[in-house]
């Protein structure tokens, strides 16, 4: 299941054909570029950071969203790659309306931007005669193939399959042993998108998080809910009374003592059995999809059925950043991604531990 | 014949004012009962009241199970809270009326609530939460207040024109405040918790947080119903108030701190909540009449009946949370509609 080391992309860098680079992206845009994208700005948030593991160094991204530079100052991909502070992020505001006078500024020859937001957000990159490519969020699929886009333009096929191909294979792993799951053996599990103030949990369509979590034997807790995404109170939990219950990685101040102090949700079943997990935060947060999804699948698989799946998560980890950012994760690093300070003491948490 | 009709329903009219406060009151305690038995988390309403009846005995105890919990720390302090901040906007908007001697006003026209809502999102953006974001709410609007109060002050008078003026300044200035806040918030964790706490709703509401609602709308409906007599005579017009011994000049800012308290109060706890101050006078209006005596009081019942409803609409009708402030402007903007043209038939009649 381990992301095999490239030893060939190091020697593949600068490809040498010299035939024009043509795909298409989400919005269905033919892009074409006359040679391999040497200067790449990226819009959306979550990019940044995938455009970073496919070229395993930053030097090509020369732009990104304030809200993708800091995650990745403040995470480990701040201690890996230094030099990523440097890196303007001044091209969009967080809410992804590009400054086309920057973004000009700094002369990428790939913009990558949200597809399906209008006109606002994609004409004026177009207007000022960049290359543009869009993605979609949301599935596996789609994710796979923003990923495979990006190392087309970039002209790294060679590394994006090893990374698709490591997805796929965790996938069909955990698909073949939760196969013959009964219903009744799948356990209820909430996804909290926010809590701090707001309740906000997963519904199942279109959503990432309901989708890894059926793929690791689970069943989404709020999947009578309509919609992807809803605001809720604690009386609905407590209805749902879910066996698991994830925290998001976002909220920075999001520890398990929201759900442990609360009168009403430290009586769910998650909560008095010890199940209430906070996502990782890797190379980029565990919980939307990223470079690092498989890493999050098998630590919700083992999480969710210990009976089932028993992955070496930490051997894992360290194999996938090897791969991804060519760096040697410490004890310290993964201590540190998997929160085994806080709730190193939680259910089934020990497994995660240090041998 | 149609005199004699008119004559009847005059009487009738005034029978159902004898009637209306205990009526109002019942409503507000039915409406409140029926709140607290509905929810989410099914908890039959018999064994409801066997909750609140042992509690009602036994205040010392601490609620163990899960329906006891739901009943009293979910449910009770969320109702109550709906209660009295319905009562708040509501009493707020109608005293306003009085004040400018105009039905369309209400709290948002002096830049209350939009310096409330700027204080609230900043101190989202800053990370703050709970009690500091409630002071700073609470303090913003009390500055628009402030700002609207120096503004209109010219040559040692304040006219009742600059006094809105000065309000509707105030208040789209801390509107474009707010948007910059959520222009430069981080849109994926600040801005949906703006975004939804602009948008209001009462599904935070703990005992702790009622505690430290009440004092402000408790102190704001105080001054209001003090000075409910002598909103009768503001609303006269200058001249023959000030020769009734009026200083409508002083009288007028304490009833604008009251409104400011009641609804930079509301703002902090729930959000920004709109037309409660504005759709509940009106209704009141055409059961008790004009007179403040009467209107402060009815307006206070309705008020808190009217929200405690709305919010159970919205925490029961879906799995998710209807937002207040879209619920009350979906019904508040036909219901106004029709209460509008009802006032002026019956004016244009009289």
């Amino acid at each position: 299941m381990r992301l095999p080391l490239l030893v060939s992309a190091v020697l593949v860098a600068t490809p040498l054909a010299a035939d024009p680079i043509r795909f298409t992206d989400h919005e269905g845009r033919e892009v074409t570029l006359p040679a391999p994208a040497q200067r790449i700005a990226s819009i959306p948030i979550p990019m940044a950071s995938t455009l970073i593991a496919i070229d395993g160094a930053t030097d090509r991204l020369v732009g990104m969203n304030p809200t993708a530079k800091s995650a990745i100052v403040e995470g480990i991909l701040g201690r890996i790659f230094p030099e990523a502070r440097d890196i303007p992020s001044d091209i969009t505001a967080p809410n992804f309306i590009p400054n086309v006078e920057e973004l000009a500024r700094v002369n990428p020859d790939l913009v990558i931007q949200w597809a399906g937001r209008g006109p606002d957000y994609i004409d004026p990159i177009t207007n000022a005669g960049l290359n543009l490519m869009t993605i979609m969020y949301g599935t596996e699929d789609r994710t796979r193939e923003y990923m495979t886009m990006a190392a087309t333009a970039m002209g790294r096929p060679e590394r994006i399959e090893a990374l698709i191909d490591w997805r796929a294979e965790v996938q069909t792993d955990m698909e073949a042993r939760t196969a013959d799951l009964a219903d009744e053996d799948r356990p209820s599990v909430l996804y909290l998108l926010r809590a701090m103030d707001n309740l906000r949990a997963s519904g199942t369509e279109n959503n990432y998080n309901a989708w890894y979590h059926i793929l690791a034997g689970g069943r989404n807790a709020a999947e009578d809910m309509v919609g992807g995404w809803a605001d809720i109170n604690v009386e609905q939990i407590a209805t749902w009374n879910p066996d698991v219950i994830f925290l998001n990685s976002f909220e920075a101040d999001l520890t398990l003592d929201r759900i442990m102090d609360d009168p009403i949700l430290s009586l769910t079943s998650a909560a008095q059995s010890g199940r209430v997990y906070k996502m990782p935060l890797g190379g980029y947060r565990w919980d939307p999809p990223n470079q690092e999804s498989p890493l999050t699948w098998m630590w919700t698989a083992n999480l969710l059925h210990p009976d089932l799946f028993d992955y070496d998560l930490r051997a894992e980890m360290r194999s996938a950043y090897q791969v991804l950012y060519n760096y040697d994760l410490t004890d310290a690093d993964i201590d540190e991604i998997l929160w085994m300070g806080m709730q190193g003491g939680q259910a089934n948490y020990a497994q995660f531990a240090a041998p | 014949m149609s005199m004699a009709l008119n004559q009847t329903s005059r009487r009738a009219q005034l029978s159902l004012r004898l009637g209306v406060f205990p009526a109002m009151a019942a409503g507000l305690a039915l409406a409140m009962l029926y709140a607290i038995s509905a929810g989410r988390f099914d908890v039959p309403w018999i064994r409801v009241v066997e909750i609140l009846w042992t509690r009602a005995w036994d205040l010392s105890g601490s609620p163990e199970t899960m329906d006891e919990r739901i009943v009293e720390l979910v449910r009770l302090p969320r109702v109550l809270l709906a209660a009295v901040s319905g009562a708040a906007l509501a009493v707020g908007g109608a005293a306003l009326q009085g004040v400018f001697r105009n039905p369309l006003v209400s709290p948002q026209i002096l830049g209350i609530s939009q310096g409330g809502a700027f204080g609230g999102a900043l101190a989202i953006l800053l990370g703050y939460h709970g009690v500091v974001l409630l002071g700073m709410s609470f303090v913003f609007g009390m500055f628009a207040l402030v700002l609207v109060g120096f503004l209109s002050r010219i040559n040692g008078r304040t006219e009742m024109l600059t006094v809105i003026l000065a309000g509707m300044i105030v208040g789209a200035f801390f509107a474009a405040l707010v948007s910059v806040l959520q222009f430069i918030a981080d849109p994926n964790t600040s801005l949906p918790a703006i975004v939804y706490w602009l948008m209001g709703s009462f599904s935070t509401a703990t005992w702790a947080r009622l505690g430290l609602a009440v004092p402000g709308m408790a102190f704001g409906l105080a001054i209001v119903w003090l000075l409910r007599y002598r909103l009768n005579l503001l609303a006269l017009d200058e001249a023959e108030a000030r020769s009734l011994g009026v200083n409508p000049d002083r009288e007028r800012w304490f009833i604008f701190v009251a409104a400011t308290l009641m609804t930079g109060t509301s703002v902090a706890v729930a959000g920004v909540i709109g037309w409660i101050g504005l759709v509940v006078p009106h209704a009141a209006r055409l059961i008790v009449g004009e007179d403040h005596r009467r209107l402060i009081p009815a307006s206070a019942l309705l008020g808190a009946t009217y929200l405690v409803l709305i919010d159970t609409f919205a925490r029961n009708l879906t799995a998710a949370e209807i937002p207040l402030g879209v619920l009350t402007a979906l019904i508040g903007a036909p219901v106004f509609a029709v209460l509008l043209r009802q006032h002026f038939k019956r004016t244009g009649a009289a």
